[in-house]
């Protein structure tokens, strides 16, 4: 006769502790290997904007950026955007450059389009539109969410690339040509790729369309 | 050991891509705001830890106490809130950086100016003698950089005596003496004869602090209206 032994109180509390790590273990590793999970996705056509005309959307891959533009304080950098948009040059242009929580960088309609990457070249591409003024004289103020035209170490070239910013930067009153801000979406914008030794990234994140809303 | 080396070597791996504004925009490592809300859009930053910059890392400057920086922010600011934000503009000056034991080439200096990327550095502990007129001085340099047409050094020269002649270089002779002569003679200080790009910042940092004009000679004269006349060509609401 086979004598039944009994799990003991600890034996059972091991058990039980086993299952659980097991589960979350492998709940995890889904989860992570989401990382838009926590990131909330605005539908543009839920919200109602006072101006419509200066509304640009944005899509990366976590969702939606809302725009909103400012062709009253960058008259001429506005318009070039709005161009650029229009003619859907900015879509499947890589964010090759990233600095966590601090900036994305994209735009560079020469080199840095999907499928044809030139990672020597990126960032000095232009947009064929050639360059346009800087527009840095009227104050404005750049607090996290604010997208400005790039530019070279010389005022007066910027061209196609642009950048948002994670954080305030107040030094970069007057020196840069701001176009806009995010009003919606920021936090899928820190979820753009980037490499924590380079600024530039391998293997880059892409917008996947930008789009005016009216 | 093999332990030991990992751990630097993942220090190494895992350390950010750090985005320093400052760096980016001024090519200066190591800084930190001072103060930018100023009456004339001066941007007044200070170095947190020493750095060095320029050809062959020759250019040094040290990190000061809090203390040292107050109290010469005050001197500063008050000489430079003499110029207005558009003569700024138009003269390419927009960041003081703020450091002491300022160096280059092993060559204590005033200050440095790079109007390229719109930056004039200066030393806080520099001689408290002629500290207030140095900050003018290397203003000066700066606006002579940025309208070398304007200040020829040729029409500057031919003011001065037949025998006279300047250095190639302002470190190329040993005229450094900053006092200001009682007897002018043409210069205000012995290192005002050293070239003629130091001699016109001599003669605009004198005005600048508000010398007693009264008795000059003929060729300092000459000197200041040169100066003055083309200051106007930059901007016609410069006052000295």
């Amino acid at each position: 006769m086979i004598k039944k032994i009994k799990a003991s109180r600890s034996e059972k509390i091991i058990f039980t502790f086993v299952i659980v790590l097991a589960i979350f273990s492998f709940g995890s590793f889904f989860l992570i290997k989401d990382k838009c999970l926590f990131v909330k996705n605005y539908d543009p056509q839920k919200i109602n904007f006072s101006d419509k005309k200066n509304i640009a959307i944005l899509n990366v891959t976590c969702g939606n950026v809302i725009i909103e533009l400012y062709p009253d304080i960058s008259p001429m950098a506005v318009k070039r955007f709005k161009e650029l948009v229009r003619s859907e040059a900015y879509d499947n242009i890589a964010f090759h450059r990233v600095i966590k929580d601090t900036l994305v960088q994209a735009g560079d309609l020469e080199f840095g389009k999907k499928g044809n990457l030139d990672y020597g070249k990126i960032g000095t591409g232009k947009s064929g539109l050639g360059t346009i003024n800087s527009e840095i004289d009227t104050p404005f103020s750049f607090e996290k969410g604010s997208v400005a035209l790039v530019r070279t170490q010389k005022y007066n070239t910027e061209d196609s690339q642009f950048f948002i910013i994670l954080r305030d930067e107040p030094l970069y009153e007057t020196e840069y040509t701001p176009i806009g801000k995010v009003i919606y979406g920021l936090e899928a914008l820190k979820k753009i790729k980037y490499l924590d030794k380079s600024q530039y990234v391998l293997r880059p994140d892409f917008i996947n369309s930008i789009r005016m809303l009216d | 050991m093999s332990l030991i080396r990992l751990i630097i070597l993942s220090l190494f791996i895992f350390t950010q891509a750090q985005a320093d504004t400052i760096y980016n925009l001024i090519k200066i490592p190591n800084l930190e705001i001072y103060d930018i809300k100023t009456p004339n859009e001066l941007r007044y930053l200070y170095a947190k830890q020493p750095f060095t910059i320029g050809v062959d890392n020759n250019i040094n400057c040290y990190d000061s106490k809090r203390k040292d920086l107050d109290q010469k922010y005050e001197i500063i600011q008050k000489h430079l809130n003499k110029y207005d934000q558009n003569f700024l503009k138009k003269i390419n000056l927009k960041y003081i950086v703020l450091c002491e034991d300022l160096s280059i080439s092993k060559i204590n200096t005033a200050g440095i100016p790079d109007n390229i990327m719109k930056t004039l550095i200066l030393d806080i502990k520099f001689n408290k003698n002629y500290f207030e007129r140095v900050i003018h001085h290397e203003v000066f340099h700066i606006i002579n950089d940025s309208f070398k047409d304007i200040f020829d050094k040729k029409i500057w020269s031919s003011f001065n005596g037949k025998d006279f002649k300047y250095a190639e270089c302002s470190t190329c002779t040993d005229k450094l003496g900053l006092d200001t002569y009682t007897n002018t003679k043409g210069f205000f200080s012995e290192y005002s004869k050293s070239t003629a790009s130091e001699d016109m910042a001599e003669v605009f940092s004198h005005l600048m602090i508000g010398i007693n004009l009264n008795n000059l000679d003929p060729i300092l004269e000459k000197k200041i209206d040169f100066i003055k006349t083309n200051l106007l060509k930059i901007d016609q609401n410069f006052i000295l």
